[in-house]
Protein backbone atom coordinates (compact mmCIF):
# COMPACT_ATOMS: atom_id res chain seq x y z
CA UNK A 1 0.00 0.00 0.00
CA UNK A 2 1.21 3.34 -0.64
CA UNK A 3 2.75 5.52 2.10
CA UNK A 4 0.35 8.52 1.80
CA UNK A 5 -3.00 6.18 1.74
CA UNK A 6 -1.57 3.94 4.73
CA UNK A 7 -0.81 7.34 7.06
CA UNK A 8 -4.42 8.21 6.32
CA UNK A 9 -5.32 4.34 7.35
CA UNK A 10 -3.54 5.31 10.61
CA UNK A 11 -5.12 8.51 11.69
CA UNK A 12 -7.91 7.62 11.04
CA UNK A 13 -7.84 3.91 12.94
CA UNK A 14 -6.05 5.78 15.76
CA UNK A 15 -8.91 8.72 15.55
CA UNK A 16 -11.27 6.06 15.79
CA UNK A 17 -9.99 4.18 19.04
CA UNK A 18 -9.96 7.05 20.88
CA UNK A 19 -13.56 8.16 19.86
CA UNK A 20 -14.63 4.52 20.60
CA UNK A 21 -13.30 4.86 24.01
CA UNK A 22 -10.87 2.38 23.51
CA UNK A 23 -8.08 4.09 24.55
CA UNK A 24 -7.53 7.52 26.37
CA UNK A 25 -5.21 10.11 26.93
CA UNK A 26 -3.28 7.66 29.46
CA UNK A 27 -2.03 5.95 26.28
CA UNK A 28 -0.85 9.23 24.22
CA UNK A 29 1.25 9.68 28.16
CA UNK A 30 3.14 6.83 26.89
CA UNK A 31 3.26 7.55 22.84
CA UNK A 32 4.98 10.97 24.77
CA UNK A 33 7.62 9.20 26.72
CA UNK A 34 8.88 7.58 23.35
CA UNK A 35 12.28 8.86 22.11
CA UNK A 36 15.30 8.04 20.47
CA UNK A 37 16.64 6.30 24.35
CA UNK A 38 13.74 4.28 24.22
CA UNK A 39 12.31 3.83 20.89
CA UNK A 40 10.28 0.79 21.53
CA UNK A 41 8.74 2.22 24.65
CA UNK A 42 5.10 1.92 23.85
CA UNK A 43 5.77 -1.80 22.36
CA UNK A 44 7.65 -2.79 25.48
CA UNK A 45 5.02 -1.72 27.89
CA UNK A 46 2.37 -2.48 25.98
CA UNK A 47 3.57 -6.18 25.74
CA UNK A 48 4.19 -6.25 29.33
CA UNK A 49 0.63 -5.45 29.87
CA UNK A 50 -0.54 -8.61 27.69
CA UNK A 51 1.30 -11.07 29.96
CA UNK A 52 -0.04 -9.52 32.84
CA UNK A 53 -3.66 -9.49 32.02
CA UNK A 54 -3.90 -12.57 30.12
CA UNK A 55 -1.76 -14.34 33.41
CA UNK A 56 -5.00 -12.26 35.63
CA UNK A 57 -7.34 -13.65 33.23
CA UNK A 58 -6.46 -16.97 33.58
CA UNK A 59 -6.17 -16.60 37.39
CA UNK A 60 -9.77 -14.76 37.99
CA UNK A 61 -11.47 -17.70 36.10
CA UNK A 62 -9.50 -20.35 38.43
CA UNK A 63 -10.41 -18.63 41.19
CA UNK A 64 -14.29 -17.90 40.49
CA UNK A 65 -15.26 -21.48 39.08
CA UNK A 66 -13.88 -23.15 43.06
CA UNK A 67 -16.75 -24.26 45.34
CA UNK A 68 -16.52 -21.31 47.88
CA UNK A 69 -15.27 -18.61 45.60
CA UNK A 70 -12.31 -16.50 47.74
CA UNK A 71 -13.24 -12.79 46.94
CA UNK A 72 -10.60 -11.20 48.48
CA UNK A 73 -7.97 -12.96 45.75
CA UNK A 74 -10.84 -11.84 43.38
CA UNK A 75 -10.66 -8.71 44.13
CA UNK A 76 -6.52 -7.85 44.29
CA UNK A 77 -6.49 -9.06 40.74
CA UNK A 78 -9.19 -7.28 39.20
CA UNK A 79 -7.22 -4.54 41.36
CA UNK A 80 -4.37 -5.03 39.29
CA UNK A 81 -5.81 -5.33 36.31
CA UNK A 82 -7.71 -2.60 36.66
CA UNK A 83 -4.38 -0.71 37.72
CA UNK A 84 -2.40 -1.68 34.88
CA UNK A 85 -5.00 -0.70 32.01
CA UNK A 86 -5.23 2.69 33.42
CA UNK A 87 -1.32 2.69 33.24
CA UNK A 88 -1.44 2.22 29.51
CA UNK A 89 -4.84 3.58 28.71
CA UNK A 90 -7.14 0.22 27.79
CA UNK A 91 -10.02 2.85 29.27
CA UNK A 92 -12.79 0.24 28.39
CA UNK A 93 -10.99 -2.30 29.86
CA UNK A 94 -10.62 -0.41 33.35
CA UNK A 95 -14.47 0.32 33.00
CA UNK A 96 -15.46 -3.43 33.21
CA UNK A 97 -12.49 -3.64 36.51
CA UNK A 98 -14.44 -0.96 38.14
CA UNK A 99 -17.96 -2.95 38.08
CA UNK A 100 -16.26 -5.72 38.63
CA UNK A 101 -14.92 -4.93 42.12
CA UNK A 102 -18.24 -4.00 42.65
CA UNK A 103 -19.59 -7.39 42.47
CA UNK A 104 -16.73 -8.92 44.54
CA UNK A 105 -17.78 -6.71 47.10
CA UNK A 106 -21.55 -7.83 47.32
CA UNK A 107 -19.89 -11.61 47.16
CA UNK A 108 -22.10 -12.02 43.34
CA UNK A 109 -20.83 -14.61 42.24
CA UNK A 110 -22.85 -14.40 38.65
CA UNK A 111 -22.28 -10.42 38.89
CA UNK A 112 -18.54 -11.98 38.87
CA UNK A 113 -18.48 -14.32 36.07
CA UNK A 114 -20.70 -11.82 34.05
CA UNK A 115 -17.64 -9.20 34.04
CA UNK A 116 -15.07 -12.00 33.58
CA UNK A 117 -16.71 -12.85 30.40
CA UNK A 118 -16.86 -9.15 29.62
CA UNK A 119 -13.37 -7.76 30.92
CA UNK A 120 -12.04 -11.03 28.64
CA UNK A 121 -14.06 -9.32 25.19
CA UNK A 122 -12.83 -5.84 26.16
CA UNK A 123 -9.15 -7.41 26.69
CA UNK A 124 -9.25 -9.13 23.45
CA UNK A 125 -10.88 -6.41 21.57
CA UNK A 126 -8.06 -4.32 22.50
CA UNK A 127 -5.42 -6.42 21.99
CA UNK A 128 -6.18 -6.88 18.34
CA UNK A 129 -6.76 -3.35 18.06
CA UNK A 130 -3.42 -2.65 19.33
CA UNK A 131 -2.06 -4.84 17.26
CA UNK A 132 -3.18 -3.41 14.27
CA UNK A 133 -1.74 -0.51 14.78
CA UNK A 134 1.23 -1.43 15.52
CA UNK A 135 1.45 -3.25 12.18
CA UNK A 136 -0.21 -0.40 10.92
CA UNK A 137 3.78 1.44 12.55
CA UNK A 138 5.97 -1.11 11.07
CA UNK A 139 4.27 -0.65 7.47
CA UNK A 140 4.76 2.86 7.61
CA UNK A 141 8.19 2.67 8.76
CA UNK A 142 8.99 0.43 6.36
CA UNK A 143 7.39 2.01 3.36
CA UNK A 144 10.12 4.42 4.50
CA UNK A 145 7.35 7.47 6.11
CA UNK A 146 7.03 8.40 9.12
CA UNK A 147 4.21 7.94 12.07
CA UNK A 148 1.79 10.47 12.44
CA UNK A 149 1.98 12.16 15.16
CA UNK A 150 -1.49 13.14 16.70
CA UNK A 151 -0.98 15.02 19.50
CA UNK B 1 9.12 -14.20 41.04
CA UNK B 2 11.36 -11.55 42.57
CA UNK B 3 13.83 -9.53 40.46
CA UNK B 4 16.16 -6.68 40.78
CA UNK B 5 16.64 -4.12 37.81
CA UNK B 6 19.45 -1.35 38.28
CA UNK B 7 19.29 0.95 35.34
CA UNK B 8 21.52 4.09 35.20
CA UNK B 9 19.69 6.56 34.19
CA UNK B 10 20.42 10.53 33.38
CA UNK B 11 22.29 13.01 31.09
CA UNK B 12 25.25 15.19 31.33
CA UNK B 13 23.47 17.84 32.18
CA UNK B 14 23.36 16.35 36.03
CA UNK B 15 27.10 18.11 35.91
CA UNK B 16 25.08 21.11 36.45
CA UNK B 17 23.49 20.23 40.01
CA UNK B 18 27.22 19.16 41.37
CA UNK B 19 26.69 15.69 39.59
CA UNK B 20 25.19 14.04 42.18
CA UNK B 21 22.95 11.31 41.92
CA UNK B 22 19.40 10.48 43.01
CA UNK B 23 19.35 6.63 43.86
CA UNK B 24 15.97 5.83 43.77
CA UNK B 25 14.32 2.32 44.76
CA UNK B 26 10.88 1.57 43.32
CA UNK B 27 8.42 -0.78 45.02
CA UNK B 28 5.78 -2.72 42.57
CA UNK B 29 4.04 -5.36 41.95
CA UNK B 30 2.83 -4.32 38.66
CA UNK B 31 5.39 -5.05 35.65
CA UNK B 32 3.60 -2.17 33.79
CA UNK B 33 3.68 0.47 36.17
CA UNK B 34 7.52 -0.80 37.34
CA UNK B 35 8.96 -0.18 33.74
CA UNK B 36 6.75 3.09 33.33
CA UNK B 37 8.10 4.96 36.58
CA UNK B 38 11.54 3.86 35.66
CA UNK B 39 11.09 5.48 32.16
CA UNK B 40 9.25 8.53 33.62
CA UNK B 41 12.49 8.83 35.94
CA UNK B 42 14.86 8.75 33.07
CA UNK B 43 12.73 11.21 31.11
CA UNK B 44 12.38 13.64 34.12
CA UNK B 45 15.70 15.46 33.11
CA UNK B 46 17.34 15.02 36.49
CA UNK B 47 20.29 11.89 37.64
CA UNK B 48 18.40 9.11 38.80
CA UNK B 49 19.58 6.13 39.43
CA UNK B 50 16.33 4.03 39.65
CA UNK B 51 16.45 0.38 41.37
CA UNK B 52 13.15 -1.76 41.02
CA UNK B 53 11.80 -4.73 42.60
CA UNK B 54 8.71 -6.22 42.61
CA UNK B 55 8.01 -6.76 46.33
CA UNK B 56 8.36 -5.18 49.92
CA UNK B 57 10.35 -7.94 50.69
CA UNK B 58 12.83 -7.73 48.15
CA UNK B 59 12.95 -4.18 48.97
CA UNK B 60 13.62 -4.98 52.45
CA UNK B 61 16.37 -7.07 51.48
CA UNK B 62 17.70 -4.12 49.25
CA UNK B 63 17.57 -1.68 52.70
CA UNK B 64 19.38 -4.22 54.63
CA UNK B 65 16.23 -4.03 57.13
CA UNK B 66 15.52 -7.20 58.91
CA UNK B 67 11.99 -7.44 60.26
CA UNK B 68 13.25 -7.65 63.45
CA UNK B 69 12.93 -3.98 64.54
CA UNK B 70 15.53 -3.97 67.71
CA UNK B 71 18.57 -5.37 65.54
CA UNK B 72 19.27 -1.63 63.92
CA UNK B 73 21.52 -1.92 60.50
CA UNK B 74 24.63 -2.96 60.60
CA UNK B 75 26.19 0.09 58.27
CA UNK B 76 24.42 3.52 58.83
CA UNK B 77 25.22 4.12 55.23
CA UNK B 78 22.15 4.26 53.49
CA UNK B 79 22.12 2.70 50.21
CA UNK B 80 19.02 4.54 48.97
CA UNK B 81 18.02 8.22 48.43
CA UNK B 82 14.11 7.80 48.24
CA UNK B 83 11.69 5.01 48.29
CA UNK B 84 8.67 5.41 45.77
CA UNK B 85 5.99 2.38 46.90
CA UNK B 86 3.30 1.08 45.35
CA UNK B 87 0.54 1.21 48.33
CA UNK B 88 -1.17 -2.36 47.46
CA UNK B 89 0.76 -5.12 47.13
CA UNK B 90 0.33 -8.92 48.14
CA UNK B 91 1.91 -10.14 51.62
CA UNK B 92 3.92 -7.08 52.65
CA UNK B 93 1.90 -4.05 51.93
CA UNK B 94 3.26 -0.41 50.76
CA UNK B 95 2.02 0.95 54.10
CA UNK B 96 4.28 -2.33 56.22
CA UNK B 97 7.34 -0.63 54.61
CA UNK B 98 7.00 2.58 54.64
CA UNK B 99 6.51 1.83 59.12
CA UNK B 100 9.55 -0.28 58.56
CA UNK B 101 12.01 2.32 56.84
CA UNK B 102 10.31 5.04 59.15
CA UNK B 103 11.01 3.01 62.62
CA UNK B 104 14.39 2.81 61.79
CA UNK B 105 16.97 3.30 64.25
CA UNK B 106 19.52 5.23 62.38
CA UNK B 107 19.63 8.95 62.19
CA UNK B 108 17.84 10.07 58.73
CA UNK B 109 15.02 7.64 58.01
CA UNK B 110 14.81 7.61 54.04
CA UNK B 111 12.22 9.53 52.33
CA UNK B 112 8.97 7.49 51.25
CA UNK B 113 6.91 8.08 48.54
CA UNK B 114 3.73 6.14 48.38
CA UNK B 115 2.08 5.48 45.31
CA UNK B 116 -2.02 4.34 44.52
CA UNK B 117 -4.37 4.39 41.69
CA UNK B 118 -7.05 5.01 44.81
CA UNK B 119 -7.43 8.76 46.06
CA UNK B 120 -8.38 7.57 49.29
CA UNK B 121 -8.27 10.50 52.04
CA UNK B 122 -8.17 8.12 54.86
CA UNK B 123 -5.11 5.99 52.97
CA UNK B 124 -3.11 9.19 52.53
CA UNK B 125 -3.62 10.36 56.54
CA UNK B 126 -2.07 6.90 57.65
CA UNK B 127 0.18 7.24 55.73
CA UNK B 128 1.07 10.23 56.37
CA UNK B 129 1.03 10.05 59.91
CA UNK B 130 3.70 7.47 59.87
CA UNK B 131 5.95 9.51 58.10
CA UNK B 132 5.78 9.43 54.32
CA UNK B 133 6.89 12.32 52.70
CA UNK B 134 4.06 12.31 49.55
CA UNK B 135 1.50 10.61 48.61
CA UNK B 136 1.16 9.94 44.37
CA UNK B 137 -1.82 8.98 42.68
CA UNK B 138 -1.33 6.50 39.56
CA UNK B 139 -0.96 6.36 36.74
CA UNK B 140 2.08 8.89 37.08
CA UNK B 141 2.77 11.71 35.17
CA UNK B 142 5.93 14.01 34.63
CA UNK B 143 5.29 16.43 37.14
CA UNK B 144 4.75 13.41 40.21
CA UNK B 145 8.62 12.50 39.12
CA UNK B 146 9.66 16.34 39.14
CA UNK B 147 9.08 16.12 42.98
CA UNK B 148 11.17 13.43 43.69
CA UNK B 149 14.28 15.05 43.73
CA UNK B 150 13.59 17.64 46.28
CA UNK B 151 12.63 14.94 48.48
CA UNK B 152 16.54 13.84 48.58
CA UNK B 153 17.84 16.69 48.70
CA UNK B 154 19.15 18.14 52.48
CA UNK B 155 18.94 21.01 53.20
CA UNK B 156 15.69 22.26 50.59
CA UNK B 157 12.36 22.89 52.90
CA UNK B 158 9.87 20.46 52.35
CA UNK B 159 7.16 20.83 49.72
CA UNK B 160 3.66 21.77 51.97
CA UNK B 161 1.81 18.96 53.00
CA UNK B 162 -1.14 17.48 50.37
CA UNK B 163 -4.69 18.59 51.98
CA UNK B 164 -6.63 15.39 52.35
CA UNK B 165 -9.91 16.90 51.59
CA UNK B 166 -9.72 17.14 48.53
CA UNK B 167 -11.65 14.36 48.03
CA UNK B 168 -11.59 15.23 44.05
CA UNK B 169 -8.73 16.00 42.84
CA UNK B 170 -6.63 13.23 40.83
CA UNK B 171 -3.20 15.38 40.82
CA UNK B 172 -1.34 16.73 43.71
CA UNK B 173 -0.66 20.28 43.58
CA UNK B 174 1.98 21.33 41.72
CA UNK B 175 5.22 22.55 43.58
CA UNK B 176 6.25 25.31 41.07
CA UNK B 177 8.63 26.32 43.67
CA UNK B 178 10.85 22.91 44.07
CA UNK B 179 10.35 22.45 40.25
CA UNK B 180 11.96 25.45 39.53
CA UNK B 181 15.20 24.21 41.92
CA UNK B 182 14.86 20.53 41.10
CA UNK B 183 15.07 18.93 38.40
CA UNK B 184 14.32 20.01 34.80
CA UNK B 185 11.65 18.57 33.27
CA UNK B 186 10.72 18.11 29.38
CA UNK B 187 8.80 21.60 29.77
CA UNK B 188 12.08 23.40 30.71
CA UNK B 189 15.28 23.20 28.32
CA UNK B 190 18.51 24.32 30.72
CA UNK B 191 21.20 25.99 28.63
CA UNK B 192 24.51 23.62 28.23
CA UNK B 193 27.10 25.88 30.36
CA UNK B 194 29.34 22.86 30.76
CA UNK B 195 29.97 22.56 27.02
CA UNK B 196 31.06 19.57 27.09
CA UNK B 197 32.75 18.01 23.89
CA UNK B 198 31.09 15.32 22.01
CA UNK B 199 33.72 13.33 20.58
Amino acid sequence: MELGSLQRRYIDFTTALFREGFLDNQYTQLQQLQDESNPEFVLEVVTLFFEDSEKLLDELSRTLDQQVVDYKKVDAHVHQLKGSSASIGAQRVKNVCMAFRNFCEERNQEGCLRCLQQVRQEYFLVKSKLETLFRLEKQILAAGGSVPVLW
Amino acid sequence: MEEVEKREEGRNDGMLEGGVEVRVLVVDDSPVDRRMVEVLLKKSGAMFQVTSVDSAKRAMEVLGLSEDKTKSPVVDDQKVDIILTDYCMPEMTGYDLLKAVKEQSCQKPIPVIVMSSENEPQRINRCRAIGAEDFIIKPLQTNDVLRLRSYARTGLPPPPPLSSSKAGTKRKMTIELMAESGGGGSERRRPRLTGLAMA
